[in-house]
């Protein structure tokens, strides 16, 4: 789906094609379809696609029942839905038009597809992100086991044309098309989904998954998922990454994975911060791989064997690689050597004046603050660098440097610097075991630095419009941080001559900063971090080999007097020698760091992390760049309008579970049915988090006798939230039986409803059905609805109902807090006790997913009273 | 000499241990109920309210908790010299206060034992470590069979039928279990068959024994007959209108509450 929310917005100053003048011969060469519904739309999807003749039918006469058939309008508001505002089908050519902007996808890998006969769907993913690709492989494995009992599970355009029988015979036999005006658009716009089908007597214990499926195809708004379960079979589907404390790369600093949450901005691989739209965490059992790099001693990446890095192959044991074609790669795929890409975020945003908000005080429970500008021109920028290295502040009202006493020259410079920026001259200090101290008595310079930077040594760290300024600014304060804390090593060695700039700093933050800053003045520089014995760990950024050049101009002092000197002659020898090259390469987009150690542990039931980023589902994890999981997303108010069939034949058993948690708005109207034969068993688990409006029904047709059906879901509306969902159950056969437990949570103003339909037929003797609805109620601006719609016509039949609405009561609450307990843990406490009889029913990791969502919503709720 | 002294020390750390109403006045939704009430308890002590229906009993215990419905409108109570008004319920129960409910509340869904033990680890600083919880659960096992639980009884949902008697014990249980410095037990016994109060009881000695202050409110003097508390008050009309030891309440069990009342307009 990345890919086709690009394309819409890319798509916006495309002039509209005058589908008249298409000569359909030439369809191949078409490459834009315009946004927008009509015949023409649906029968260019159908060629395009190259469809059987009978498809081509079948979408016609769902695009006429759509045009005839008016909007429905018993349910949720509708009416935002504009059909001629949106794009119904992209083709392949428009993908590869889009994979533009991925320079680096190789053209090899696009005619490897092309051989491998990947349909469009894939192709399309391919030109998105080529993770599809490398993931595809990974599951050989798992289809194996698939192929190797005869079970086909794959993309819905490849079924059609390996397995055209099989798919004529259910495709819309189970949601007809004449079904509801989204499913009659279904019939003419569907493209992409999954095609599951169990042979006879094939028991299989593995979820069929999302992820897979995903790989197999990209699923599209008007994806198709048919399922097939042959006679005495059983299947498990699932719709549906990192450990704890990974460091993700976030707009500032860098967070421990677990805390990153929807909202929040992360650098990608396309070098530049896009926003996290979903979260998930789940428990992982198998391999976990670990992984180590050349350039931070620090950095180990520990990652699921399936998680995509961005990576450059090894081209030649021994030597470095000459090209730098980065491409995703599954973890357990990359070998000692391969190279892993860190992304530069080369943004700029300079200005020559700042205007700052400093805080001095507290009066009356509130912090004072006042407004400060100044100029940030080069030479303060150079005055950042000496604060950095060599500055503090004291009680929030002086600002202290200090140098060693040969390095008067800079000094001086600092007293120019305050002079110039805070109008003040620094008092200066008697030497003191070798160290002369400078003393500036501002309190707007103190409060300045510290709120801007820190003040002790280990939590200093750069701002963001330090971060983004121009790079001839940053190289100022790198020269200042240097000429503080800096030096040079030169040593001779057995085997040659050891060059070595360094800056020495306590503070993790700020030596990873400065590797970054140097990035962007296209320097590549490693971080070697020291245990010392009660003290802090200290951090070296150290630059050498085919760097050092570059780093000498960006930080070259003048021999003003003889400890410059040294450095001088230092540097001038440097000029001459022939250097060593770097083990990393830098180019516009990415630095790249060959893989010092990767090794695997056999884990079990560990939590791994991992969440969608818009656009570029990527992110940087431990320094370099990582793919997000597959999962589809939608762009703002889009539409998504799935069918979902699934044919349970005699004695077989299937589960179809839904876990959904999107950030974004979404009208998300599905249709989702299952019809069951003799001694059948349906289940249909469904979990709904977040989404703008989702109209969720799940129907079981109970035909055969003895059949059953258990529906069990479970929605959480949080504001601007509509959730309509529940269950349809028909009874034909005898002794058909039929569970419904529906549990809607609903707060911050958000609305859940049930709606119902459970019909007994005349003749479905000794037909029993209980349907269940409890309803939690958080606030007094949310909403719980239940419309349970009954029909039984067979006397012999037994029917049970239960609903309850239940609410938060401040006794409640206070009998709770009276035991130790905050609100918000004590509200979360009553919410999961309200869900605990259905927790065991769905999946764990969507559990432990709502878990952190209830709590997140109940301390939202505590902070508004 | 430095037994003098050390002495001295634990005096002052004990007499520190106090919690202690001031004056305490009262009121809900406008309505006055407490109407000056001034008790000092210590650590340690047993110390009994006694009184008529609506005297003001139940809401003493409400206001000492920080039940939000209540408006103190002057006095203050003071834990260990320091005022409690400002704090949440949950920042009272950290700072080692303890309410036994009348009617404790039902939480369906939720684990007596877990309950508890988040309860535990937010009062006492603990984490859901392996070891602390290990730690815990030892504790509760310890606690539940002194008090003659069935060791199944934790795994049940926190007060969801429970009969009366089992939910009055579990609230003496999760007071055991809390260790706080001062417990209020409202109406501990009220609703219970003789059998019921004499556990109760039992389970309230054995919390006095542990050197927790504690309040007994009760309407009925019967559950003093297997009590010995150190103070019996009389509450009447948002006052404390007698103080005296034990034999108050024989007097009580003899007199009723006649005497106290007469002066009060009834209605």
């Amino acid at each position: 789906m990345l890919f086709l929310v690009e394309s819409v917005e890319r798509i916006e100053d495309i002039p509209s094609i005058d589908l008249n003048k298409y000569d359909f011969k030439d369809a191949a060469k078409v490459k834009k379809i315009p946004k927008g519904l009509s015949i023409e739309t649906v029968k260019l999807i159908s060629k395009l696609k190259q469809e059987p003749e009978w498809m081509l039918e079948h979408r016609l006469k769902s695009f006429n029942e759509f045009l005839r058939r008016p909007m429905p309008v018993w349910g949720a508001d509708l009416s935002g839905i504009d059909f001629q505002e949106m794009y119904y089908y992209i083709t392949p050519e428009m993908a590869a038009e889009n994979a533009k902007n991925w320079e680096d996808v190789p053209g090899e890998i696009k005619d490897t597809f092309e051989k491998l006969g990947i349909p469009e769907a894939e192709r399309k993913y391919l030109a998105g992100s080529v993770a599809q690709y490398e993931s595809t492989s990974v599951y050989a494995n798992v289809k194996k086991i698939y192929d190797d009992l005869g079970v086909i599970f794959m993309d819905m355009d490849s079924a059609l044309k390996k397995h055209p029988d099989l798919v004529k015979k259910y495709f819309m036999k189970c949601v007809p098309y004449t079904d509801n005006k989204f499913a009659a658009l279904h019939g003419a716009v569907w493209s992409g989904g999954s095609f599951l089908y169990v042979p006879k007597g094939v028991k299989v214990d593995l979820p069929f998954q999302t992820y897979f499926r995903m790989n197999a195809a990209n699923e599209g708004q008007f994806e198709h998922t048919l399922i097939v379960a042959e006679e005495g079979s059983e299947g498990h589907y699932v719709e549906g990454c990192f450990v704890k404390g990974t460091p993700v790369k976030t707009e500032t600093s860098d967070k421990p994975i677990e805390e990153v949450t929807v909202g929040e901005k992360v650098l990608t691989h396309e070098n530049r911060f896009k926003t996290v739209y979903h979260t998930q965490v789940r428990p992982y059992s198998g391999k976990l791989y670990s992984v180590t790099y050349y350039g931070d001693s620090k950095a180990e990446i520990k990652a699921t064997e399936e998680h995509p890095f961005l990576v450059v192959k090894k081209e030649r044991a021994e030597y470095k690689n000459t090209t730098w074609n980065p491409d995703w790669s599954p973890v357990n795929n990359i070998q000692k050597g391969d190279y892993l890409a860190m992304p530069i975020d080369r943004e700029v945003m300079s200005s020559d004046v700042r205007v700052f908000n400093v805080n001095f005080g507290k009066s009356k429970g509130k912090f004072n603050s006042f407004t400060l500008a100044l100029r940030t021109d080069k030479d303060f920028f150079r005055l950042l660098g000496y604060y950095l290295s060599e500055g503090t502040t004291i009680g929030g009202h002086y600002v202290s440097f200090t140098f060693n006493v040969k390095e008067k020259e800079y000094l001086e410079d600092v007293k120019f610097l305050l002079l110039k920026y805070f109008e003040k001259e620094p008092i200066q200090g008697k030497i003191r075991n070798n160290g002369i101290s400078l003393t500036l008595c501002s309190t707007k310079a103190a409060r300045f630095f510290n709120s801007e930077f820190n003040h002790h040594a280990h939590t200093k760290q750069l701002p963001l419009w330090v971060i983004h300024e121009s790079p001839e600014k940053q190289a100022e304060l790198i020269k200042g941080f240097w000429r503080g804390d800096g030096s040079y090593m030169y040593q001779q060695y057995s085997w040659g001559i050891k060059r070595m700039f360094r800056m020495n700093t306590v503070s993790s933050t700020l030596a990873r900063q400065l590797r970054d800053v140097l990035l962007r003045l296209d320097v590549f520089a490693g971080i070697n971090s020291q245990e010392r014995a009660n003290k802090h760990v200290m951090h070296t950024v150290y630059v050498g080999g085919s760097f050092l050049q570059k780093f000498a101009n960006v930080v070259n002092a003048q021999p003003v007097n003889e400890f410059a000197v040294e450095r001088q002659i230092a540097l001038q020898k440097l000029s001459q020698a022939s250097l060593a090259k770097s083990y990393a390469h830098i180019t516009e987009k990415y630095a790249f760091v060959p893989v010092k150690t990767i090794s695997f542990e056999e884990v079990v039931d560990l939590p791994v992390y991992n969440f969608s980023v818009d656009e570029d589902e990527s992110y940087v994890a431990g320094g370099v760049a990582v793919h997000n999981c597959t999962a589809p997303k939608y762009t703002t108010n889009s539409l998504h309008s799935a069918i979902v069939e699934i044919f349970v034949h005699d004695n077989a058993k299937m589960r179809y579970t839904t876990v959904q948690n999107w950030s974004k708005n979404v009208y998300n109207l599905n249709t989702k049915r299952a019809i069951v034969d003799k001694n059948a068993k349906m289940e249909w688990v469904g979990g709904s988090l977040g989404s703008k409006l989702t109209m969720l029904y799940p129907m079981t047709i109970l035909k055969g006798d003895n059949s059953s059906a258990s529906h069990l879901n479970i929605a959480f509306g949080t504001s601007d939230t509509w959730k309509d969902g529940g269950a349809k159950v028909l009874h034909i056969g005898k002794n058909t039986t039929s569970k419904v437990i529906a549990k809607s949570i609903s707060s911050g103003g958000g609305v859940s409803v049930y709606r119902g339909l459970l019909r007994i037929n005349a003749g479905a003797l000794n037909a029993k059905s209980h349907v269940q609805c409890d309803a939690l109620i958080l606030d007094k601006d949310s909403r719980s609805d239940t419309y349970p719609h009954n029909e039984i016509y067979e006397p012999t039949a037994s029917f049970t109902h239960e609903a309850s609405v239940g609410k938060i009561s401040d006794e409640q609450l206070f009998y709770m807090m009276s035991r130790g307990l905050n609100e918000a843990d004590a509200r979360s406490m009553i919410v999961l006790g309200f869900l605990d009889d259905v927790m065991k029913e769905i999946p764990l990791e969507f559990s432990v997913e709502l878990n952190r969502l209830i709590h997140l919503e109940m301390e939202k709720l505590g902070a508004v009273g | 000499m430095l037994g003098s002294q050390a002495k001295r020390v634990i005096l002052v750390v004990f007499l520190k241990e106090i919690l202690e109403f001031k004056d305490l006045h009262a009121s809900i939704e406008g309505k006055e109920i407490l109407k000056g009430v001034s008790l000092k308890v210590r650590k340690g002590e047993l110390h009994s309210i006694m009184g008529p229906n609506g005297s003001g009993k139940s809401t003493l215990s409400s206001v000492l908790m920080g039940h939000p419905y209540y408006e103190v409108t002057s006095g203050d109570v003071l834990l260990d010299g320091e005022s409690i008004l400002e704090w949440s319920p949950d920042e009272r129960a950290r700072k080692g206060l303890f309410l036994a409910f009348q009617y404790p509340f039902e939480v369906p869904g939720v684990k007596f034992s877990t309950f508890l033990r988040n309860s535990y680890n937010s009062i006492h600083k603990k984490t859901n470590s392996l070891q602390d919880v290990a730690a815990f659960q030892k504790l509760l096992k310890e606690k539940m069979k002194d008090l003659s639980f069935d060791e199944s009884f934790s795994s049940r949902y926190l007060n969801a039928g429970f009969s009366g008697g089992e939910k009055k014990r579990a609230e003496i249980l999760q007071l055991m279990v809390l260790q706080p410095k001062f417990a209020v037990l409202d109406e501990i016994d009220s609703g219970l068959d003789i059998d019921a109060v004499k556990s109760v009881a039992s389970a309230v000695q054995k919390a006095h024994k542990e050197g927790i202050g504690l309040l007994v409110i009760t309407h009925y003097q019967r559950i003093l007959h297997y009590l010995k508390p150190d103070f019996v008050h009389v509450m009447v009309d948002g006052k404390i209108v007698e103080s005296g030891g034990k034999e108050l309440a024989l007097k009580l069990e003899e007199k009723g509450y006649a005497e106290y009342v007469k002066g009060v307009v009834l209605g």
